[in-house]
């Protein structure tokens, strides 16, 4: 069966969880006029990546990530996937903890980090132990009850803006390219996952490709809701620049005084969705790794407790920034070298076949 | 095996539940003061905090004002908590008044720490005392014993907000320190003889310090050109007075010679309400007209003398001067800049009576 609705809105929601907190940041550090460039370059960056990504792949009906490279023996297994087990893992652990910074930043002030972080992580254990069918359908339900409230807020959040910021629309200022931070805002997109959940999950690759565009708006939207409302040196000052732009919509009628925490719950779900895909990735990595008798729930508990208990290792917010660095580093490695390989390696099959012939 | 991780999901689940109450250091409603009011002033690098808390009792919602003296306002605020049987949230705060004379040393410190703490919402309205900042508040307090929200009122659009009274937020002030480009109005109060406040004009703030100030009848073109409503307004002239139903503006900035040139429309609609004699109605347009460009020509002149771009011209130049040239606007360009400031106006209706004029209609 054909689930590539069930894919798509997945792929929008675990995108919309992470895009409004480290991606806005990051972009206005690098840049400091016509933002869509960098935006648009990174976003097409990536897509291309999918492409090249999902076109390997469907050389490879029915087979996963892993099936193909064991085919290719446990070295190369060892040598692609190793590194991307740990950036997941660093991944996983760097957001929470980022997140539930966030959370108490704008309306948990006196709940214990760790707390917040127990919640999300037991949450999102929750649903990866399941099957990953299972995790797909909770997408779909989410999407349908938070999307909307998303985008009303996202409607809202322009009863701030002053046009006259857009301007200047071009500059020559490419300096960004090689800035750190330009790498860091590339986390604000993953894909990796679309190797794992075949074939259970069969997907058209060309409906996710064009789908995913969609996605271009709500990166645009991250960066210049803040730009707009404050200009650039302004929004430069906020470690969160998009939920203080968010703070300053003014809606008499609405229940919530203040916005952002509406915005906030919705968004958590999308990235307790993003944590739980993220780790069933990590188990399906391990349990090849592991005797068949190890339950997969004990792998799903034990990798969410080194994401927790690292997580609360972090020392303060400093350090949250230094680990998005290093972790940038690994993911420019993943998600160049996984695409490409997969690439050629089907492409290798494909000759073989023909030779075979 | 299947029952045994059943009922563990389910006591995971049931944990779940205790997280979900969110009560850590929770504090209920009752035992929270929620400010609406806060007043600040400075004297000798010692701030002074008013606070106006509404505490509801048997009879009826009253007001308490709490004042108190310290290095900064967070510990001030901490200090009236502990010394108060509740806490004091400042989440609800509506209204922040600063003194003028604090306002004049510059506010960007207090603006800065608003921001940061999140305590403070970014939305609060900022406005300045023109008068003594503890005579103000007594004022306050005696007139509003049983209305706590006259202040915010006064700045409330659905409410009692004039066209003629600048709204300023924590978040534009914020903005404005560290804008190239754009400066901000601040509206002054001062208590009022007969009605609880008066609106004394707006002051012009310069990166955070006041620097002038101008009147009320100037704040509406400001409002105006901020593309707020001027609707409501009354117009006085010497042969009638006109009652504004709406307004638009639209711009055409060049550069002439690197001196910025800023051509303004401002399109408005009236009714008229009072005539004086047998004005025909191109000289209520006419004396409309004048009036409003001669009062547009002496804010810019204020302004310009201030180096202080409350309107916000700089922001029609950036797509005209490049982003380095444009961090020395204020200094460099607005001084030089020249504005026509261009009034049509409709006279939409005349009320009831007919403005017996044949002459005038073509």
């Amino acid at each position: 069966m054909d689930r590539s609705i069930q894919v798509i809105i997945v792929h929008i929601l675990i995108h919309l969880g992470i895009v409004f907190f480290i991606f806005p940041t990051s972009i206005i550090d690098c840049t400091k006029e016509a933002h869509w460039i960098s935006i648009l370059l990174s976003f097409l960056l990536h897509w291309f990546l999918i492409y090249i990504y999902t076109k390997g792949l469907s050389r490879f009906e029915g087979q996963n990530l892993m099936d193909i490279y064991l085919q290719y023996g446990k070295l190369l297994t060892a040598i692609f996937l190793l590194p991307l087990f740990v950036y997941l893992s660093m991944l996983a652990s760097v957001t929470i903890r980022a997140y539930a910074e966030t959370i108490s930043l704008v309306f948990l002030s006196y709940t214990p980090l760790w707390a917040t972080m127990l919640l999300i992580a037991i949450i999102s254990a929750f649903i990866s132990s399941l099957d990953i069918h299972a995790l797909f359908r909770t997408g779909v339900l989410m999407g349908v009850i938070f999307f909307p409230l998303i985008l009303f807020v996202l409607c809202m959040a322009f009863q701030n803006v002053d046009w006259h910021y857009v301007f200047p629309l071009w500059s020559n200022d490419f300096s960004f390219l090689t800035n750190p931070k330009y790498m860091e805002s590339t986390f604000a997109c993953g894909f990796m996952y679309l190797g794992f959940i075949q074939p259970s999950i069969r997907y058209n690759r060309k409906k996710i490709l064009w789908w995913s565009i969609t996605l271009i708006p709500f990166y645009l939207i991250a960066v210049y809701i803040p730009v707009l409302t404050f200009g650039e040196d302004t929004a430069a000052k906020f470690y969160f620049p998009f939920i203080t732009a968010v703070d300053t919509i003014d809606i008499t009628w609405l229940m919530f005084d203040r916005i952002t925490m509406f915005f906030l719950l919705c968004t958590v779900t999308f990235f307790m969705l993003f944590v739980s895909l993220t780790v069933w990735v990590n188990t399906e990595i391990l349990k090849r790794c592991l005797p068949k008798t190890v339950r997969t729930p004990y792998i799903v508990i034990a990798l969410h407790l080194l994401i927790f208990i690292s997580g609360i290792k972090i020392r303060d917010l400093q350090e949250v920034d230094f680990l998005f660095d290093v972790n940038a580093w690994l993911h420019t490695y993943n998600y160049l070298v996984i695409p490409f390989s997969i690439y050629i390696l089907g492409w290798i099959s494909r000759r073989k076949a023909a030779t075979a012939v | 095996m299947k029952t045994r991780l059943l009922l563990l999901k389910m006591v995971l689940a049931i944990c779940c539940l205790f997280i979900l109450g969110g009560c850590w250091d929770n504090r209920d409603i009752n035992h929270r003061s929620l400010p609406i009011v806060m007043g600040i002033s400075r004297v000798d690098s010692m701030y002074k905090v008013f606070l106006m808390i509404p505490e509801s009792g048997q009879d009826g919602t009253k007001s308490m004002l709490v004042t108190r003296t310290g290095q900064t306002i967070t510990e001030i605020v901490d200090e009236i908590s502990s010394n108060m049987e509740s806490r004091v949230d400042l989440l609800h705060l509506k209204v922040i008044v600063f003194e003028r004379k604090y306002a004049e040393e510059g506010l960007a410190d207090s603006v800065s720490s608003f921001i940061r703490s999140r305590e403070i919402s970014a939305k609060a309205l900022v406005a300045i005392c023109d008068e003594d900042i503890g005579k103000f508040f007594d004022h306050l307090h005696k007139e509003t014993e049983t209305d706590q929200t006259v202040l915010y009122n006064f700045f409330e659009k659905n409410a009692g907000l004039s066209p003629t009274v600048a709204v300023s937020r924590i978040w534009e002030i914020f903005r404005s320190i560290h804008s190239y480009t754009r400066d901000i109005g601040i509206p002054l109060i001062r208590s009022g003889t007969s009605t609880i406040i008066e609106n004394a004009g707006t002051a012009i703030i310069q990166h955070g310090r006041m620097v002038g100030q101008i009147p009320a009848d100037e704040t509406l073109l400001f409002n105006a050109f901020n593309e707020r409503s001027a609707y409501g307004r009354i117009e006085v002239m010497n042969h009638a007075s006109v009652i504004i139903l709406d307004n638009s503006m639209k711009h055409h900035v060049t550069l002439k010679n690197g001196a910025p040139y800023i051509r303004s429309q401002i399109h408005l609609k009236v009714s008229i309400l009072e005539t004086r004699g047998h004005p025909s109605l191109d000289t209520i347009k006419d004396e409309l007209e004048s009036q409003l460009t001669e009062r547009f020509r002496k804010m810019i002149k204020s302004m310009q003398q201030h180096e202080a771009d409350i309107l916000g011209v700089g922001q029609y130049f950036r797509n005209k001067i490049p982003r380095e040239q444009l961090a020395h606007w204020r200094s460099e360009y607005f001084p030089r800049l020249r504005v026509d400031l261009v009034v049509k106006t409709t006279i939409q209706n005349e009320g009831n009576l007919k403005t017996d004029n044949i002459n005038t209609r073509q």
